[in-house]
């Protein structure tokens, strides 16, 4: 016999756990029918004095406590329903998602959503969970308020060139002259509702929706006896590259204002197209994107319109460069076309340049902690710069 | 880790343990995420075996480590699943992870004893590791949350993944007194003591895991 030491497998739960400490897998009953998942964050910012990150719930995106739940029930191969229910800083709840899905032929890949549906305009609505989005803050193209709103029109164009730099509290003298928060290029965080048909054949997706509101201004209920439709095609011609294109048209104005404005068949509509792309490879992921919304807008109640364009352009990229560890960077800008007034000729809403830098380190498989330093610039409004350094700490199961 | 004596005999006889591990506990393959934002329903996948327990010898003599050259391994990403989803192997053994599936996946670890990260790689590609530490390695998809996995790293060769069936065997263990675990699942379930005589020779020894 002979003195041996060997160094000893030790095989803890604690070992195991040191990964993975608290739950992270969705909750699932009914053997796989009931699937429930949540997330919540809590981000941290100063005050956001020029209003830059403010969404349409009048709250900023930077700094708030978000929690939402998502459910899917499975009733047959056919059919299933899904729900999501969000709240920010627990002020109210709703639901940002409740439709059901019918699969006609469980072997085909083609789907049939009704009921408040998930955007079919645009990337990042499908990728705006906090841990897909590699920084804190929201594209300008899907938060960023302008001065338009569906229940109020300018009374003339200097009545709009005023109100630039204001969106996230604007009024103008036609309709519903409360001050409200104005509508971005593209809503995120407001879902619409109709019915939406997609499939898949091999590289290609596509989806088509009619539904009630707009891409800027989403609603459950009809405003204006008009329709939205909308359409994305999306092509991964290789593993790693997927290339996008979205259209939507749909009625704008709601008709408070339309019935203060004579009687005719002038669409006051938003149009707006988007195309996309993402590569990645190894640690790298890059994501561009360029949105263009036109809506045509009545200038006081003569009658007259005039067509109000912006256009949207992001880059993105997140890098990990070490287990658990990733920067990112994101660079955008938000522009709109000139328009002339009575004093003044200028971009009818002012233009915004943002910045963000950051990076994320995963605590673990789904507790990240997110760090970021958002600049912005704005050619217009009380304040025309800001540099916000936020913190998030994001879960999700 | 911990350091072990253990009294081995030069010319030991060897013995074996074998028998079943009964798993009770209820467990099923986690499921995707369900996304609201989907444009339709995710295709199936395939379901891991999450009932095959392991069963190791907490500390083991050295004899045997030092005669086994570690050797190759290898965890397939296969219709959104890591085949096998428990992966046993000797400390230094290099695991290869080759991409089956006809979409990107990111195979990585926050576990302390091997963090990595592989990247993304294409269907066909394979990146592969070593693992010079013993003990659990979480292995995850950082593209898809439904994707786990587990390889447990031993610095001795006294363990053996249990059959469909739950049946084990551990072979070639010198004579002495042994404390057996049976694993399953991210934790050690249930553990046991038990003696190789001298004369070598089988031993039953059966778990229920609950």
């Amino acid at each position: 016999m002979r003195l041996i030491h060997v160094t000893a497998l030790v095989l803890l739960a604690a070992t195991g756990a040191a990964a993975q400490t608290i739950p992270s897998e969705p909750i699932t009953f009914g053997e796989g029918r009931v699937v429930l998942s949540g997330d919540a964050s809590l981000s941290i910012s100063p005050k956001d004095e020029g209003f830059f990150n403010y969404s349409n719930y009048e709250q900023t995106t930077l700094r708030q406590f978000s929690v939402g739940m998502t459910g899917l029930f499975r009733l047959s191969d056919r059919l299933s329903l899904l729900g999501e229910l969000r709240s920010d800083n627990l002020e109210y709840v709703t639901a940002l998602a409740l439709y059901a899905r019918i699969r006609p032929i469980p072997d085909k890949q083609l789907d049939i959503q009704i009921g408040r549906i998930p955007p079919t305009f645009g990337s990042f609505s499908r990728r705006g969970y906090g841990h897909d989005n590699p920084l804190i803050g929201i594209p300008l193209a899907y938060q960023y308020l302008t001065s338009l709103r569906a229940d109020n029109a300018p009374a003339d164009a200097d009545e709009l060139l005023r109100m630039r730099g204001r969106g996230w509290l604007s009024n103008f003298s036609v309709g519903n002259v409360r001050p409200e928060p104005g509508v971005p290029l593209v809503s995120s965080l407001t879902w619409d509702t109709g019915v939406q048909i997609s499939s898949r054949w091999r590289m290609i997706t596509a989806a088509a929706a009619v539904t009630n509101g707009t891409a800027s201004n989403p609603r459950v209920s009809d405003d204006n006896s008009g329709k939205q439709f909308a359409a994305r095609v999306t092509a991964s011609p290789t593993i790693g590259l997927t290339i996008g294109g979205s259209f939507a048209r749909g009625e704008f104005l709601g008709r408070q204002v339309r019935s203060l404005l004579p009687a005719g068949d002038r669409d006051y509509d938003q149009r707006a197209g988007e195309i996309d792309v993402e590569y990645s490879r190894g640690h790298l992921l890059v994501r561009a994107e360029t949105a263009l919304s036109s809506w045509r807008m009545p200038i006081g109640t003569s009658g007259a319109a005039m067509d109000l364009r912006s256009t949207a352009t992001t880059v993105e990229g997140r890098y990990a460069f070490a287990p658990g560890w990733y920067a990112a960077t994101r660079v955008e800008h938000l522009g709109f076309n000139r328009i002339a007034g009575a004093t003044q000729t200028d971009e009818w809403e002012a233009p915004v340049t943002r910045v963000e830098a950051g990076g994320g380190y995963y605590v673990q498989r789904n507790l990240i902690a997110k760090a970021a330093l958002q600049i912005n610039r704005r050619d217009g409004g009380r304040v025309t710069r800001s540099q916000l350094l936020a913190v998030q700490l994001l879960y999700w199961f | 880790m911990l350091a072990l004596t253990a009294i081995v005999p030069a010319q030991p006889r060897l013995g074996a343990i074998s028998g079943r591990v009964q798993v009770l506990r209820t467990t099923q393959p986690a499921e995707r995420r369900p996304n609201a934002a989907d444009f339709g329903a995710q295709p199936p996948r395939e379901i891991p075996d999450l009932r095959r327990a392991v069963v190791y010898l907490e500390r083991g003599p050295a004899a045997a480590l030092e005669s086994r050259e570690p050797g190759r391994a290898s965890m397939d990403q296969r219709n959104e699943t890591f085949l096998p989803h428990v992966l046993t192997i000797d400390q230094g053994t290099v695991v290869d992870f080759p991409n089956n599936d006809r979409t990107y996946h990111n195979v990585f670890s926050l576990s302390k004893i091997r963090k990595f990260d592989l990247g993304r790689y294409a269907s066909g590609k394979s990146k592969s590791l070593r693992f010079d530490r013993p003990g659990v390695v979480r292995v995850f998809c950082d593209i898809h949350s439904h994707m786990s996995a587990f390889i447990l790293v031993f610095s001795h060769p006294y363990y053996s993944k249990a059959e469909a069936d739950g049946r084990y065997r551990i072979d070639n263990i010198p004579p002495g007194t042994y404390t057996v675990i049976a694993w399953h699942e991210g934790e050690a379930r249930e553990t046991k003591t038990v003696t190789i005589p001298a004369q070598g020779g089988d031993v039953d020894l059966d778990f229920v895991v609950q």
